[in-house]
């Protein structure tokens, strides 16, 4: 999108967000949601290597596969068997130490969503090599790409992510809740910034506690009455009053949320005690007291760290994998648990996909990448999209084993979107660059 | 997109209520003193015609905030060595003292009794340097850079404490020094080789589908030198006719360096692939690992084929360094880091400009950049705009609070094993190479509405500003020097003087706004402060003192650097 394209964009739709204005949602009153709906956003820092969790079992393809990755390549009799009901001629496997993930296939609360990326329009490799397509901005480097993913912004200059934009539409069916639509359990990111509304950050126990102005402290009560009167009287520089708010929604929500954490499960036998496990289980047990905050819509994020794996991956990566398959298997548990199972929607994110070929001992950043999303109203037992061919220099291949993506986050986002109540006209709002594609909803919800 | 936003929407203004006056220190009974700027070079608004040197007129608020951009926490001797030789002088005098050091106190503690133990005596060694020190600006230019040039233990690098000491003092060193040799003992430091894997890169074996590691390539350029779009001199993107910035370089351009960072590891390593885990020499070149190809570097530029691995590494660093897009991007961080979030462009090209020659015909004069980036117009001006100045980075709110009251424990150590756990960041601790926070971020609302942005907000979100307020109260309540029996491993901040003021309520609360806001403080907070103080009984005196130090040191405004 060029500037022309960008500011007929912006008038095309009422999004006013960008420049801070009230979207349309607000301008009208809406009815509030009676009923409940979650997303918990799982992201991989660092780019998955994807590749290497959902990989190709029947011969051609996993030769293929092993000549590209050579000494990074899983065996082929390792790998878990999946039986998608919509196979595409070729067999798969899920990686060996992911068997949570396997049983969740199997019994259809998980849906694979194949190479997946950030994208303007839709890429061919022959388009790419003319330069006849536009793509996002500065693609191989980290922190842009995860951008990409978490803002949708391709080039736009986007300051706010897509969970955010979900809010900001979402403000007057929400306006009741006690506590922000968008909560993270591993601080600030920009998946969450909205142009109105912003995140609430809470650390594994809960929201943190000001000891001193606790009722318990020694003139507790007292402080924290002087500290209100002095944090409401405002402050003359910008920064501080950015902190000033920061403290001011703290303690507006501490006492609310730990009180009714103190209601909640610990589900202490189901997580691991890996930060993954830990972040996973206070989500599960903020969604198990959610009544206390009148929620009924929430976005949560957690991410799971070390993905970046340049190096040592045959050592490091099997573990974040074993990692992410029994946190999700046991989050999805919680959720059977608390009743909750048709209510909650957990899917993955990552930097990008990383590169097929290997510099040694680890891969480089890479585009496209396979992702999961798991729930009771997930279409699971499925993999949707196209499987790319796992070939260097082969039709999907950007450059050096980078794969370009079939589907785009856009795509994604607006699926999830669309399940989660936003209205098909506000869907732009979410995924400015949908309706470049030619489904605005890939079908596994 | 230019955004009309009042700030008068939501909050008016308060005025700064200045209850010290300028010659600070003494007796002062709570007269006021409006700062009024002082020109470092001096003065069209002095009677002009006096050649004989300026005289110099620096007020105490003028000499704090002065100190709160050029070291750790303002303390009363800086502030009166300031009012004495001026700023100029006073920078010039860090200069030539000694480097404060961390691998050397490291090695001088009883050998660590696990990891933790090394990493904590790692943490110690920097609180050493930075709340004693007399190398303050050296050692706070080299946190920032710490910042700029990130390797983080949270990696591979946890096996190697002292390595990283090594690496922390490698920027200290270099802190004054010439950035084209900084640039070269970065790439070469078997640290950063770790953490961004050029240690072990070998030329590509396209047979196997193998190419040479990318990571220092990318980052090296992305985040340490150049970034990612051509600049201008005052740091805006050069523009393309359809109104877009240019990317600096393409993927081309990182594999052509990727191939260029191939060849190296641990120095005296029996071969490539037995290495000698050495982590504090330089890394050394094997040349049958080097790719010997001609590499295609940025805009055009070529190595020839057949060159060392030594050859290829200087010439590809000339290149990077001599960019046009050095000098504005690293003066921008540095700005960022030492005096505003929010620099003008006319700022940045200004100490560009002493990047690229410092008057002498130097370039990459670091100590001639940190001068001018100090001694600028925009650094020392009072600040008249609500947009003007930073947050205090959260970690540095401990250092500036220790500083302020000379805190130290009975046995000399400052052991604080985990200060990410209160402060959201610990020296060479970040998650990933993109630092705590990034250099744009932009909290949701009024600051990311104007444009603006305010990087350390990205660490401050309502979990750790009750964490970090937490450690401040325990910091204060539970170790001062009023209290009995405190064990030797306890940092204590000293309020012996304060105590004396107990019973004057508000010569205390005059005095402590000194100390910690050097004397601004809003009618706001002198309020909060008086409240609580007043609600401690007289015969309490210690409690007195620590209220008022409580109220201050845990506002948002000792949280700012205007």
């Amino acid at each position: 999108m060029n500037r022309r394209q960008f500011v007929k964009w912006l008038s095309s739709t009422t999004c006013l967000g960008l420049v801070g204005l009230p979207t349309r949602n607000s301008l009208a009153q809406q009815t509030p949601f009676t009923d409940y709906k979650c997303l918990v956003s799982i992201f991989m820092e660092g780019g998955n290597d994807a590749f290497n969790l959902v990989t190709p079992s029947s011969n051609a393809e996993y030769n293929v596969y092993a000549n590209a990755r050579q000494s990074l390549a899983l065996s082929q009799a390792d790998l878990l068997p999946i039986f998608p009901d919509n196979p595409d001629g070729a067999d798969y496997g899920i990686h060996p130490l992911a068997n949570g993930l396997q049983n969740l296939f199997d019994s259809s609360n998980l849906a694979i969503i194949a190479n997946t990326g950030p994208l303007i329009e839709p890429v061919t490799l022959s388009a790419l090599s003319e330069g006849s397509v536009e793509i996002p901005d500065q693609l191989f480097s980290h922190n842009d790409q995860r951008d990409q993913w978490q803002s949708l912004s391709g080039n736009l200059p986007l300051s706010s992510g897509w969970a955010g934009r979900i809010a900001d539409v979402l403000l007057s069916e929400t306006a009741e809740q006690k506590l922000a639509l968008n909560v993270s359990a591993s601080g600030g990111n920009l998946f969450q910034a909205g142009n109105q509304t912003r995140t609430f950050s809470v650390g594994l126990n809960g929201a943190g506690k000001y000891d001193a102005l606790e009722n318990k402290a020694n003139l507790g009560k007292q402080r924290r009455d002087a500290w209100d009167k002095y944090l409401a009287a405002g402050f003359d520089n910008m920064h501080a009053r950015a902190l000033a708010e920061v403290h001011q929604r703290s303690l507006a929500s501490k006492d609310l949320i730990n009180n009714a954490l103190s209601l909640a499960p610990s589900f202490n036998s189901l997580f691991s005690s890996s930060r993954l496990g830990r972040r996973l289980r206070v989500v599960a047990r903020l969604i198990a007291v959610k009544d206390e905050f009148e929620m009924h819509r929430q976005i949560f994020n957690v991410k799971q760290e070390g993905f970046d794996t340049h190096d040592n991956q045959n050592r490091d990566q099997p573990g974040l994998i074993e990692d992410l398959s029994h946190s999700m298997e046991a989050f999805n548990e919680a959720m059977i648990q608390i009743g909750m199972e048709d209510h909650v929607v957990a899917f993955t994110q990552s930097d990008f996909g990383r590169s097929l070929s290997s510099n040694g001992d680890g891969t480089d950043h890479g585009w496209g990448g396979h992702h999961l999303v798991m729930g009771g109203p997930v279409h699971g037992r499925n993999i949707y999209g196209t499987m790319p061919i796992l070939e260097i220099g082969g039709p999907d291949d950007a450059r050096g084993g980078r794969m370009i993506p079939t589907l785009s986050v856009d795509q994604y986002a607006a699926t999830l979107a669309r399940w989660f109540g936003v209205k098909e006209a506000d869907l732009v709002h979410i995924a400015p660059h949908l309706a470049n594609f030619q489904e605005s909803n890939i079908g596994f919800l | 997109m230019p955004i009309k936003a009042s700030l008068h929407k939501h909050f008016c203004l308060l005025a700064l209520v200045c209850l010290i006056s300028a010659c600070g220190g003494g007796g002062g009974s709570g007269s006021t003193a409006q700062p009024t700027p002082a020109p470092p070079t001096g003065g069209s608004e002095q009677p002009a015609p006096e050649p004989e040197p300026e005289p110099i007129d620096i007020s105490y608020p003028e000499a704090f905030r002065f100190l709160q951009q050029a070291t750790f926490g303002p303390v009363s001797d800086d502030i009166t060595s300031i009012q004495e030789i001026g700023f100029e002088a006073w920078i010039d005098a860090q200069k030539d003292l000694p480097v404060s050091t961390q691998l050397p106190y490291w090695r001088s503690l009883p050998t660590p009794e696990d990891l933790d133990e090394g990493h904590s005596n790692r943490m110690d060694a920097w609180f050493q340097n930075v709340i004693t020190g007399e190398d303050q600006l050296r050692q706070r230019l080299a946190f920032a850079l710490s910042e700029i040039m990130v390797v983080s233990d949270q990696s591979e690098l946890v096996h190697t404490p002292d390595g990283l000491a090594n690496y922390y003092d490698l920027l200290s060193q270099h802190a004054f020094g010439n950035f084209r040799q900084l640039m070269q003992a970065v790439t070469l430091s078997p640290i950063m080789g770790i953490y961004l894997s050029m240690l072990g890169n070998e030329k590509p074996d396209p047979e196997n589908n193998i190419r040479p590691d990318e990571n220092f390539a990318r980052e090296m350029m992305q985040l340490f030198t150049i970034g990612l779009v051509k600049l201008n001199l005052d740091g805006s993107a050069v523009l393309d006719n359809g109104g877009r910035p240019i990317p600096s370089y393409d993927q081309q351009t990182v594999e052509g360096f990727a191939h260029v960072f191939t060849g190296w590891t641990f120095a005296g390593s029996t071969n490539f692939h037995t290495p000698s885990f050495d982590y504090l020499s330089p890394m050394q070149a094997y040349s049958a690992f080097h790719d010997s190809g001609q590499k295609l570097l940025l805009d055009g530029s070529v190595l020839p084929a057949g060159q060392s691995a030594e050859q290829d590494l200087e010439q590809a660093l000339d290149i990077i360094y001599q960019h046009p897009n050095v000098a504005p991007f690293i003066s921008h961080r540095l700005i960022q880091r030492l005096v505003t979030a929010n620099p003008s462009g006319e700022y940045v090209e200004r100490v560009a400009k002493v990047f690229n020659d410092d008057g002498s015909g130097t370039r990459g004069n670091l100590f001639a950049v940190v001068k001018a980036i100090l001694l600028d117009g925009e650094a020392r001006a009072a600040p008249t705009s609500e947009t003007s100045g930073k947050l205090v980075e959260p970690l540095l709110r401990i250092t500036a609070l220790w500083r302020a009251y000379d805190a130290k424990a009975a046995n000399g150590r400052y052991l604080f094993a985990n200060p990410q756990s209160r402060f959201g960041q610990a020296p060479m601790r970040a998650n990933t190479v993109f630092n705590f926070f990034t250099p744009n971020f932009a909290p949701a609302g009024e600051i990311s509405d104007l444009s603006l942005v305010s990087p350390e907000m990205q660490i401050i979100s309502e979990r750790f500003s009750a964490l970090t307020n937490n450690y401040l109260a325990t910091a204060i309540y539970s170790q001062n020097s009023a209290l009995p029996d405190i064990d030797s491993e306890t940092i204590v901040i000293d309020i012996t003087t304060e105590l004396e003021f107990a019973n004057q309520p508000e010569e205390l609360i005059s005095r402590t706004i000194e100390r910690l806001l050097g004397g601004n403080a809003s009618e706001a907070l002198v309020e909060n402060v008086t409240t609580m103080v007043n609600l401690v009984p007289e015969e309490e005196a210690a409690s007195r003192v620590v209220e008022a130090v409580h109220a201050i040191a845990t506002s948002p405004e000792f949280a700012l650097q205007r």
